[in-house]
């Protein structure tokens, strides 16, 4: 066995365990699979490079911190609650439009932040009681939202995981758009439909009537709208227009649209509102802190090397089997930067786009899984569920639908880059 | 007390993290102590960067220019390493020929780190060293490894896409970092697209006739073992790729995309009119596919890994299963194409000859190490 292999089999071992038995939390069980792989591997601790690792996801860190800033001054001056209001009283007549819609604009806050549990905690905790009000059971509509939130992390235009991949194989995140929108909206809008026919059949147009009736909230105005229509045009003019769009970068492009968003209504408080939005956001961080820690890890001890040399003399039937066995890793940055970098290697010669595209829906899908499970732990939440693997089994159906649409667009992602792109 | 017992974790965690950020900044602190050179005593002058362009002065995209005038009228070399301060054999070419350059015709410029800010940083996930060190015949030298592009430090955050000046171009945020994206710069831009406008400015107040941008590549990318030339100017490349294959080199000519453009070899081309070329050698230690990241892969170029990967036929790699890519066989090959390529210019500008004399070639560096050729 060689000595790479050991040090891998080492740094899973200690993460499954720090995680299983000592119920540390997934980022420090990640860290400390990082030291006993530079242990292993002969390295002592090699403080410097665990630093200089934990630092990798710097700039996503600050996005993922700024994005839940801004989403929770969203839910508290009501513009969010406000956009979920207006989406039913739209669509409260077609239902499977409504739950398309209410599919997309859950998954809305990840495809700005690249981050899935943003969707459970904003926009899906805002949607939660219209969906159990208009008659979805309970667990369907927490399924729904972890769902959303996996196929809004995938979607464009920021998906962390593909940067993930692209960091490890050198690959510029340009050109993902048309891909990502391939692999997430399909599954997302049959999901949407799976959901509607099997979980909102006695949809009754009237009582939602009734209930939209007996709601109706105080006006806010149009002003309420302003900081997510300033964020979503800043960041869309500093891309297309950045010749007369000053560069602030995304982080402080939130912050921005945060202090706007406190303009708009008195009396949301900056502090609490931070430190709710940090608080929650603080076990994701933590987990890209010690994915940055294992990746260096692995690139130092000649692991990263060993995994995509082997994984690029594996049989191509194994391969598909590899991709498929991502969702697995048990969440979506750890998988993509485990196995998805490799993974790239191995599907050399089929549409780099359309492959890594694939791989991180499979990743993104790890976000429900076991041990963290952190996607199905948030959505049990919202619902006051406290069981939160009754999340996952609603979503089991769905997951294995996705699965299928990923490997059949990996099986065929030459054919298909030659169609879209 | 009991407060204490309470938090006692959260204390022990606090006092090991400081420790271990203080190692760290420590280690990361050396690397904005640059390595000192030693010219050869044909150095006529030693300036800045910053006296072709103030704008970058007192940065750390300032960084030091060596100027070699013979006295005798003829043509002007630009030699750049450290575009890339990650890529070891392109650094040390440089200071190689730096500090054994003789040039009796002409003039010779020579920029060792011209990305002076990646030199200050490694690249994280990495796992790269931050120095290396070479024996000589008087002791050790050591040189930092840094990054592919400017250190954040200087320059940040990156946007989500970048949109090369002035092609408009779209690339990956990251690579607003990466100089030789920057071409021709702007005195108004960022930290890198003023270096690189510097750069460009230097090649046109010093009348620059022919240029040169030292690289390494990982083995399994498509473009290793060039030389890459702007098309107006394949006669020259030519003629140094037969130069270079009667010394028993092969490399392989690449004419410069048309339409990929904030490179050197692009750019240098059509904004001076200096004669551009990049070279690229094969370095196990910068590729996806490497084994243990250490110095010994750096200097030794070794890796089993690339046996391995070359056998499964998978991908087109560049790599030699029984010699490896050592640091003397890459600090060779980018000797030897600088006066190949100098040869060649000088056969189509007899007029405007350079002549440069007293470097060690590829035979010389594979038998003595490259350690030899450094002074102290």
């Amino acid at each position: 066995m060689s000595i790479e292999l050991i040090i891998f089999i080492c740094m899973l071992a200690t993460f499954a365990l720090s995680i299983f038995l000592l119920k540390m939390p997934a980022g420090v069980s990640l860290m400390l699979a990082a030291v006993v792989g530079a242990l292993t591997g002969g390295q002592g601790i090699p403080a410097r490079h665990l630093v200089e690792g934990g630092f990798g996801f710097l700039e996503a860190i600050l996005i993922i911190s700024t994005a839940m800033i801004f989403m929770r001054v969203m839910q508290e001056t009501g513009a969010l609650a406000g956009v979920s209001r207006g989406i039913l009283k739209l669509f409260y007549r077609q239902p499977t439009l409504l739950i398309i819609v209410i599919t997309v604009f859950v998954m809305f806050p990840g495809m700005l932040t690249g981050l899935s549990s943003t969707c459970i905690l904003t926009t899906g905790a805002l949607i939660a009681p219209i969906l159990i009000n208009i008659g979805m059971q309970r667990l369907a509509v927490g399924a729904l939202i972890a769902m959303a939130a996996v196929f809004g992390e995938v979607a464009p235009p920021i998906s962390i995981p593909v940067m993930i991949i692209g960091g490890g194989v050198d690959m510029p995140y340009i050109g993902f758009g048309l891909p990502l929108l391939l692999v997430s909206m399909p599954p997302a809008l049959i999901t949407a439909l799976y959901f509607r026919y099997r979980y909102l059949r006695d949809y009754n147009v009237v009582k939602v009537k009734q209930y939209l009736d007996s709601t109706e909230d105080e006006k806010y105005g149009l002003k309420l709208y302003l900081p997510i229509v300033f964020v979503i045009l800043y960041m869309i003019g500093e891309i297309r227009f950045h010749e007369y769009v000053p560069h602030l970068g995304v982080p402080l492009i939130f912050i921005l649209g945060t202090l706007l968003g406190l303009l708009t209504r008195k009396g949301v408080r900056l502090i609490d509102v931070s430190r709710k939005a940090l608080s929650s956001a603080m076990p994701v961080m933590a987990i890209l802190v010690g994915v940055g820690m294992f990746l260096q890890i692995l690139a130092l001890t000649g692991v990263r090397g060993y995994l995509a040399v082997t994984a690029l003399g594996l049989p191509e039937g194994i391969r598909y089997l590899a991709a498929g066995l991502m969702p697995f890793m048990g969440s979506a940055y750890g998988s993509a930067s485990i196995i998805g970098v490799p993974l790239v290697y191995v599907f050399i010669g089929k549409s780099t786009l359309v492959v890594t595209a694939v791989l991180v829906l499979m990743a993104a899908l790890g976000d429900l899984m076991p041990p963290p499970a952190l996607i199905c732990a948030y959505s049990a939440q919202i619902i006051e569920e406290k069981n939160h693997f009754k999340i996952l089994k609603t979503c089991l159906i769905p997951i294995a639908i996705s699965m299928t649409i990923g490997i059949l667009i990996l099986v065929f992602a030459q054919e298909i880059s030659n169609l879209i792109l | 007390m009991a407060m204490i017992r309470n938090h006692l974790s959260t204390i022990i965690i606090s006092i090991l993290t400081a420790a271990m950020g203080v190692i760290a900044a420590i280690a990361f602190g050396k690397m904005h102590h640059p390595e000192v050179l030693y010219p050869s005593a044909s150095l006529t002058s030693k300036g800045m960067l910053s006296d072709y362009f103030d704008g970058i002065t007192g940065t750390n995209g300032d960084t030091e220019v060596y100027l070699y005038d013979s006295g005798v009228a003829g043509g002007t070399a630009l030699l750049c390493g450290g575009t890339h301060a990650n890529e070891a054999a392109s650094f040390l070419s440089t200071v190689v020929i730096l500090e054994n350059l003789r040039v009796t015709c002409g003039r010779v410029i020579i920029i060792p780190r011209l990305n002076n800010s990646a030199f200050t940083c490694s690249d994280p996930m990495e796992g790269f060293p931050s120095s290396y060190e070479i024996p000589t015949k008087n002791g050790t030298r050591v040189f930092r490894l840094g990054s592919r592009v400017t250190n954040p430090l200087d320059q940040w955050p990156d946007p989500l896409v970048f949109a090369q000046y002035p092609s408009n171009q779209q690339l990956s945020g990251f690579e607003t970092r990466n100089i030789n994206r920057a071409y021709p710069g702007r005195p108004d831009g960022t930290l890198t697209e003023k270096v690189a406008y510097a750069i460009i400015q230097i090649i046109k107040k010093e009348n620059v006739n022919i240029a040169f941008d030292l690289h390494e590549s990982s083995p399994e990318v498509p473009i290793v073992n060039v030389i890459v030339y702007n098309e107006k100017y394949e006669d020259i490349a030519m003629n140094a790729v037969l130069g270079l294959e009667m010394a028993g080199l092969q490399f392989s000519p690449e004419t410069s995309p048309k339409n990929f453009h904030g490179l050197s070899h692009r750019e240098w081309g059509d904004y001076t009119n200096a004669i551009p070329f990049l070279m690229e050698t094969s370095n196990p230690s910068m590729g996806r596919l490497r084994g243990e990241t250490n110095v010994d892969l750096v200097l030794r170029g070794d890796c089993d890994n690339y046996k391995k990967a070359k056998e499964t036929g998978a991908l087109r790699i560049a790599y030699r299963e029984e010699t490896g890519e050592p640091i003397e066989h890459r600090v060779g090959r980018h000797i030897m194409g600088f006066i190949e390529l100098i040869n060649s210019y000088n056969y189509y500008y007899p007029e405007m000859q350079i002549v440069v004399e007293n470097l060690p070639d590829y035979d010389m560096i594979m038998e003595n190490g490259v350690g030899e050729y450094l002074k102290n």
